[in-house]
C-alpha cells in the first residue's frame, strides 16, 4: 500500500473531522460527491454530513465566517480552490485573522489550506507560491510540508494550534509524491529538517523544491561534492537554529524558493545567515528563486519560468567555484 | 495655584501645526472646561482649541497669525487643586526623542511653545561646502558618467572571507601566516577548506612555542612590511672614527658615532623623520633614537633620548647601561618606545650590507656593515692606500621621504662621521 | 440609572415604545459624552481621531437595544449608542479615548476599533464590510454547537454598503441561512461623497430582495420608528426568518471625523427631513406628550454630566501603556512565535 501527498492531507482531515468536533471543512465545491478540485475532500462529506461544507464562491466572506467561527470556539479548516484566488481574503487573512490576538486577546484558530505551486499548463493565475506574502504580516503561522508525511503530521499540527494558520500544499506533490504508510512520528511545528547531509554547501529550501534541491545533491554527489539539504518545513516561524547549523558544517548556502524573486523566503533566511552567522560563511550567500514575470502557461516557458535541477546546479557551481 | 498648559491639539491624523485665527481670551479671564478659547486653522478647517480645565487664563504664548506644532504650549490656565489633580498621570515617564507629540497634562513641564517658521531649511539639507571637493579629471574615470571601473570578480588571491577571517581570528593568524598557502578557490583565493587543509598538514610536524620577544618581534615586522619600504646605501671610511675612538675613554663602539652623527643630521633635517599618518606629516619633539640589541632569540631596541643634545662620551655611558639591561630583559615599556629612528649594526654579525626594516612606528633604520680593510685609490699620491670602509645603509618609508632625501640625510651622517672628534 | 426615566415618566401618558425612555436616556448619555469627547480632543488630550454618531443616535440604539446575552453585535464607527444599549461600560470607551492601558484594547488599538468579542462585542477592524462574514460565522458556530435562539445583528452605512466584502458577506448569510441582521444607515455622505456618486439604485433596501433577505426601511431620526422596525427585525431573524435588512436614513451632523468641519454638507440637504436632529425630536416628543417633564429632564441630564465625568476622571488618571512593557507577541501560540533576529 502507498500513500500519496494528497491522500495524506485526505487522511488528515479525516482524522481531525473524526477526533475533534469543533472541525468543519469549509470551501468552494468541497462537499457532495464531487469532493473538491483536487479530491482532497473526496467522500468526506458524506462520512460527515453538516461538517464538509461548500460555500458560494467567496474568498473573503469564506475566511471571515471562519474567523467568526473560530472565535466562538470552532476549529475551522478553509480550502482555497488555488492559493491564487486568496488574494480575495487577503484583508480577512491579514487584517482580521492575523490581528484578532493581538487587539482582543480572543484567539482565531483557522487552517488555511492553498493548493499551491506550479504544474504544467496552470498560468499565471493557478499556479502561486504566497508564503512570502503571508510570512511578512504578523500573526500568521506559515506552512509548507514538503513530504508526504508531513502533509499529514502537519495539517494535524496546525488544526491544534491557536492561531492563524496558512497551510501551503504543493499541487504538483499531490500525485507524484508518494509515501509507503501514514507516519507514526511527527517533528513538530517550527522544526526545519536536514533531509540529505552534506559538506560542501548548504541549499536551503523549502515545499517542492525540497525534491529538485535532491535531485542536484544526488548529481554532484557523483563528482564527490557533498550538498546539505535542508527543508524549511515552517516558513514562519522560521528556523534559523537548524539553517545556521548547516551552514557550519558547509560554508555555502544556496536558498532556492519557486516563489518571485523580490523579498520573501529565500532573501529572509539569506538576511539571516548574514546577519548572525557572517563568520560561517566562505562564499556570498546567493539565492534562486522564479523569474520575476507571471508565471507562464506554456510548459515550455513554465520550466524556465521557476528554478529547476538544470538551474540549480548552475547556481551551485557557481557558488562553489567562488 | 498648579498651572494647566494650554496646548496645540492633533487635529486630524496628517496634521503637523496650525495656525492661530483668534485667541478669545486674555490672561486673567475665567474660563469654564471645554471652553473655546483659540481658533486655529489647518489644511482642513478651522476649529476651536478647548481649555483643559476650569480655572483662569494664566498666560498666553501664542500670537495670532502664528504657527504652532501640534503639542506646542500655547498658554496656561491656573487651575483648582482638585482639577489639576486630574493631570497628575501616574504614568511612568515615555522614552524620549522620536516620540509622537506628547498627550498635554502627562509631564509636569511641557515644552515652550516652539513657533515654527514657513521656508525653513529641511532636516535633509546638504551642506554642499562640507562635502570633500570631487577630483576632476581624475584617470579612474573610464566613462562620461565619471563611474568607476567595476571588476568583474572581486574575490581573487587578496580576498579572505567572512569565514576565513574568523577562523583566523580564532587561531589568531594572520595573512603573512597563509602566505604558503596557495588557494584553490576563483583567482587564487584561499578558502575555509585550503585553510583547514593547510592547518591540518602542518599539524604532525614539530613545531613548539616561539618566545614572547620572537612573537613581538614578528608582529612588530609585518606592521612595518605593510610599508612601501627602501633603502639607499654609502661607503664610508671608518679610519677617522676608530682614531678618535682609540683616544676616548670610554670607548664607544663605532655605531654609537653613527648614532650621534644621525641625530645631528636630523636636528638638521627634521622632515626626513616624519611619519605619515593619515595625510598629516607628524614630526617628534624630541630627537630619540634606538639601539637594535641582539638580546637572546630577537632582537631589542632601547631608545636613547635627546641625542642631539647629549654628547658622545654621554651617550655611551647611556648605551652601556641600556645594552646591559637589554641583555638582562630588564627594559621597560619606556626605554624601548618613542623612538624616531633607530640604528642597526649589523655589521657584528659579520655582515656587510643589508636592507633592514625600520619599527613600524618609525620611518628610518641607519643600518651599519663590518668594517673591513680595502684598498683605496688615492687620487693625490695616485696608488692604492690601504684604508678601514663600511657600508651605512638608510632604510626608509618610501611615502614619508624619497631616495634624494633619504640620500642627503645619509650623506650628512657620513660628512658629520668624518669629523668624528666634533660628536 | 432608569430609575429617572421611570419617575419621570411615572405620571406620563404611555411611551409609543416600552423601551422608549431608556433609549433616550442611552441616546442623551450619547450625545453628552460625544461632546465632551470632541472637547477634549479639541484640546490635545484624545490619542487618536473622534468619529462621532451625531444625527444617528436614534438608529444606533435601537442596534444595541434588542440584543441579549448569547447574541453577537459587531458596531461601526457612530454606534456609540448601540454599545452602550448593549451593555459596554462607559468607562471602557474613556479609556481607549484617553489611552489608559486598562482599556479593553490595551493601546493596541484605538478608540472605535474597541470590541470585547467574550462579551459578543466585535472588535470592527477599518475595512468597510468585513466584520459581516465575521459575524455569520460566529452564528454558524452557534448553530453548530447547539445553541438557539441567537440572533447577530451589524451594521453598515450606504457608502460601506458598497464593498465587495459587504456584497460577499450578505450573500453568504443568506446561504447560510443564518439570523443576521445587518442595519445599513444612510446618512448621506461617505466621507465627504454623497449618495449619487455612492450608489445607482434607487433605494438600498431594494437590494434586499437580490440578497434574499426581508427588508425594511425607517425614518432614523424617528426613534420611535427605530425601535419599531428594528426589534421586528431583530424578532425575525431570531425566529428563523431569513437575514434582515433594515435601511435607515439621516443626515450626518458632525464631520466625518472631528478633524472635519464637513462644509461640503449642502444647505440643501440641511432641510431635508432626515436632516432632524433624532435626539432634540426625541426630547420634543417627550415633552410634549408628557412622558416626562422639565425637571425630570434636567436631573437627567445632571446625573449623565456627573457619570461622563466620572468616567472621564477616571481614564484620566489611568497608567498609560509602556513600551518597554509590552508584550511584543503577536499570536497565543507563544513557543511559534518568530525569532526575528
Amino acid at each position: 500500500m502507498s500513500v500519496t501527498y494528497l491522500e495524506a492531507i485526505r487522511e488528515a482531515q479525516t482524522y481531525l473531522l473524526r477526533e475533534d468536533k469543533r472541525v468543519f471543512i469549509y470551501g468552494q465545491d468541497i462537499a457532495g460527491k464531487f469532493g473538491g478540485a483536487f479530491k482532497a475532500t473526496k467522500g468526506l462529506a458524506e462520512q460527515f454530513p453538516g461538517r464538509v461544507l461548500n460555500t458560494p464562491i467567496s474568498e473573503d466572506a469564506m475566511v471571515g465566517t471562519a474567523i467568526g467561527a473560530a472565535m466562538e470556539g470552532m476549529r475551522p479548516i478553509v480550502e482555497m480552490q488555488f492559493a491564487d484566488f486568496s488574494s480575495i481574503a487577503l484583508n480577512q487573512i491579514l487584517n482580521n485573522a492575523g490581528t484578532q490576538y493581538w487587539r482582543t486577546q480572543v484567539p482565531c484558530p483557522i487552517t488555511i489550506r492553498l493548493p499551491s505551486g506550479g504544474t504544467k499548463g496552470s498560468g499565471p493565475f493557478h499556479s502561486q507560491s504566497m508564503e512570502g506574502i503571508y510570512s511578512h504580516y504578523p500573526g500568521l503561522v506559515v506552512l509548507t510540508p514538503a513530504t508526504v508525511e508531513d502533509a499529514y503530521t502537519m495539517l494535524i499540527d496546525a488544526v491544534a494550534i491557536d492561531d492563524p494558520v496558512i497551510y501551503c500544499e504543493h499541487k504538483y506533490l499531490y500525485y507524484h509524491l508518494k509515501a509507503d504508510a501514514l507516519p507514526k512520528d511527527r517533528l513538530p511545528i517550527g522544526k526545519a529538517r536536514v533531509v540529505r547531509p552534506g559538506r560542501d554547501l548548504s541549499i536551503v529550501t523549502n515545499s517542492a523544491m525540497v525534491h529538485e534541491a535532491l535531485a542536484v545533491a544526488q548529481q554532484f554527489s557523483a563528482d564527490g561534492i557533498e550538498i546539505e539539504v535542508v527543508d524549511l518545513r515552517s516558513v514562519k516561524p522560521l528556523d534559523t537554529d537548524t539553517v545556521l547549523a548547516s551552514v557550519a558544517r558547509t560554508g555555502r548556502l544556496l536558498c532556492v524558493g519557486e516563489a518571485f524573486p523580490w523579498g520573501g523566503v529565500t532573501a529572509e533566511v539569506i538576511a539571516r545567515v548574514t546577519t548572525e552567522g557572517f563568520h560561517l560563511l566562505d562564499a556570498a550567500p546567493a539565492r534562486i528563486n522564479a523569474k520575476d514575470t507571471p508565471i507562464p502557461y506554456h510548459p515550455n516557458l513554465w520550466s524556465e519560468h521557476r528554478p529547476n535541477a538544470k538551474t540549480i546546479a548552475a547556481k551551485v557551481r557557481q557558488v562553489l567555484a567562488e | 495655584m498648579p498651572k494647566i498648559p494650554i496646548t496645540m491639539p492633533q487635529l486630524g491624523e496628517s496634521m503637523a501645526e496650525a495656525t492661530i485665527v483668534a485667541i478669545k481670551v486674555q490672561p486673567g479671564d475665567k474660563v469654564s472646561a471645554d471652553q473655546e478659547i483659540i481658533e486655529v486653522e489647518t489644511d482642513k478647517a478651522v476649529m476651536g482649541v478647548t481649555t483643559p480645565c476650569a480655572g483662569e487664563i494664566a498666560k498666553i504664548d501664542a500670537e495670532v497669525k502664528g504657527t504652532y506644532a501640534v503639542g506646542s504650549v500655547l498658554g496656561y490656565v491656573e487651575a483648582s487643586e482638585a482639577d489639576a489633580a486630574r493631570f497628575q498621570k501616574r504614568a511612568p515617564e515615555p522614552p524620549k526623542g522620536d516620540m509622537a507629540q506628547e498627550v498635554p497634562g502627562r509631564e509636569e513641564e511641557s515644552a515652550k511653545a516652539v513657533k515654527t517658521e514657513n521656508g525653513s531649511g529641511s532636516h535633509f539639507q546638504v551642506d554642499e561646502a562640507g562635502l570633500p571637493p570631487v577630483a576632476a579629471g581624475s584617470h579612474f574615470q573610464v566613462d562620461a558618467a565619471g563611474v568607476l571601473p567595476v571588476p568583474a570578480g572581486t574575490k581573487g588571491a587578496g580576498y579572505l572571507s567572512p569565514r576565513v577571517r574568523a577562523r583566523m581570528l580564532e587561531l589568531q593568524l594572520t595573512q603573512a601566516d597563509l602566505a604558503g598557502i596557495a588557494g584553490s578557490g576563483n583567482a587564487g583565493r584561499v578558502t575555509i577548506k585550503d585553510l583547514e587543509n593547510f592547518l591540518g598538514g602542518i599539524e604532525g610536524q614539530p613545531a613548539e612555542k616561539p618566545s614572547a620577544i620572537r612573537t613581538g618581534v614578528a608582529d612588530a615586522m609585518r606592521r612595518s612590511w605593510t610599508r612601501p619600504l627602501a633603502t639607499v646605501g654609502l661607503s664610508i671610511c671608518l679610519d677617522p672614527v676608530l682614531e678618535d675612538r682609540a683616544k676616548r675613554d670610554p670607548k664607544p663602539g663605532p655605531a654609537l658615532y653613527a648614532l650621534r652623527a644621525l641625530a645631528l643630521a636630523l636636528a638638521e633635517q627634521p622632515n626626513a623623520a616624519a611619519r605619515l599618518i593619515g595625510g598629516r606629516a607628524i614630526r617628534s619633539e624630541s630627537i630619540d633614537i634606538g639601539v637594535a640589541v641582539e638580546a637572546q632569540d630577537g632582537i631589542m631596541v632601547p631608545v636613547i633620548r635627546n641625542a642631539d643634545k647629549t654628547s658622545l662620551a654621554d651617550l655611551t655611558g647611556r648605551y652601556t647601561e641600556l645594552v646591559d639591561l637589554a641583555r638582562r630583559r630588564r627594559l621597560t615599556g619606556d626605554m624601548t618606545s618613542g623612538g624616531i629612528a633607530s640604528i642597526s649594526n649589523f655589521g657584528t654579525f659579520g655582515l656587510e650590507w643589508g636592507t633592514p626594516i625600520p619599527l613600524p612606528d618609525q620611518t628610518l633604520l641607519l643600518g651599519m656593515g663590518m668594517g673591513k680593510k680595502v684598498p683605496w685609490w688615492n687620487e693625490t699620491k695616485s696608488e692604492f692606500v690601504p684604508r678601514t670602509e663600511a657600508q651605512l645603509t638608510l632604510s626608509f618609508d618610501h611615502r614619508s621621504l624619497d631616495g634624494g632625501g633619504a640620500g642627503r640625510l645619509l650623506k650628512r651622517v657620513v660628512e658629520l662621521l668624518g669629523e668624528p672628534s666634533k660628536l | 440609572m432608569l430609575q429617572t426615566a421611570e419617575r419621570g415618566a411615572s405620571k406620563s401618558k404611555k411611551a409609543p415604545h416600552k423601551k422608549y425612555l431608556e433609549a433616550f436616556r442611552i441616546m442623551l448619555q450619547t450625545r453628552v459624552f460625544e461632546e465632551k469627547l470632541a472637547s477634549l480632543y479639541r484640546g490635545g488630550m484624545i490619542t487618536g481621531g473622534v468619529y462621532l454618531g451625531k444625527g444617528q443616535e436614534a438608529v444606533s440604539v435601537a442596534c444595541g437595544l434588542f440584543l441579549q446575552k448569547g447574541d453577537v453585535f459587531a458596531p461601526l464607527i457612530r454606534d456609540q449608542a448601540g454599545r452602550s444599549a448593549f451593555g459596554e461600560p462607559l468607562l471602557d470607551v474613556a479609556r481607549t479615548y484617553l489611552g489608559s492601558r486598562q482599556g479593553p484594547m490595551r493601546g493596541r488599538d484605538g478608540n472605535i476599533h474597541r470590541g470585547c468579542p467574550k462579551a459578543g462585542q466585535l472588535a470592527m477592524i477599518s475595512h468597510l464590510g468585513a466584520m459581516i462574514s465575521v459575524v455569520v460565522g460566529k452564528l454558524l458556530a452557534k448553530r453548530m454547537k447547539g445553541e438557539k435562539g441567537f440572533v447577530g445583528l451589524t451594521t453598515i452605512g450606504e457608502g460601506g454598503m458598497q464593498t465587495g466584502a459587504t456584497h460577499e458577506g450578505m450573500n453568504i448569510a443568506a446561504v447560510e441561512r443564518v439570523p443576521l441582521v445587518v442595519v445599513a444607515t444612510n446618512n448621506h455622505y461617505a466621507y465627504s461623497t454623497p449618495n449619487d456618486r455612492q450608489f445607482g439604485c434607487a433605494d438600498l433596501v431594494d437590494r434586499a430582495k437580490g440578497y434574499g433577505y426581508e427588508g425594511s426601511s425607517v425614518d432614523g431620526t424617528d426613534l420611535a420608528a427605530c425601535l419599531e422596525v428594528i426589534s421586528a427585525a431583530v424578532k425575525r431573524a431570531r425566529a428563523g426568518r431569513p437575514p434582515q435588512l433594515v435601511v435607515a436614513s439621516t443626515l450626518r451632523l458632525a464631520g466625518h471625523g472631528e478633524h472635519d468641519d464637513a462644509s461640503y454638507v449642502t444647505d440643501d440637504i440641511r432641510r431635508e427631513p432626515f436632516a432632524q436632529d433624532a435626539l432634540q425630536r426625541t426630547e420634543q416628543f417627550i415633552l410634549e406628550q408628557e412622558l416626562m417633564d422639565r425637571e425630570a429632564l434636567q436631573q437627567m441630564r445632571v446625573e449623565i454630566a456627573a457619570e461622563v465625568d466620572e468616567a472621564v476622571a477616571t481614564a484620566q488618571q489611568e497608567d498609560t501603556p509602556v513600551g518597554s512593557e509590552e508584550d511584543w507577541c503577536a499570536i497565543s501560540t507563544r513557543e511559534l512565535a518568530d525569532q526575528i533576529p
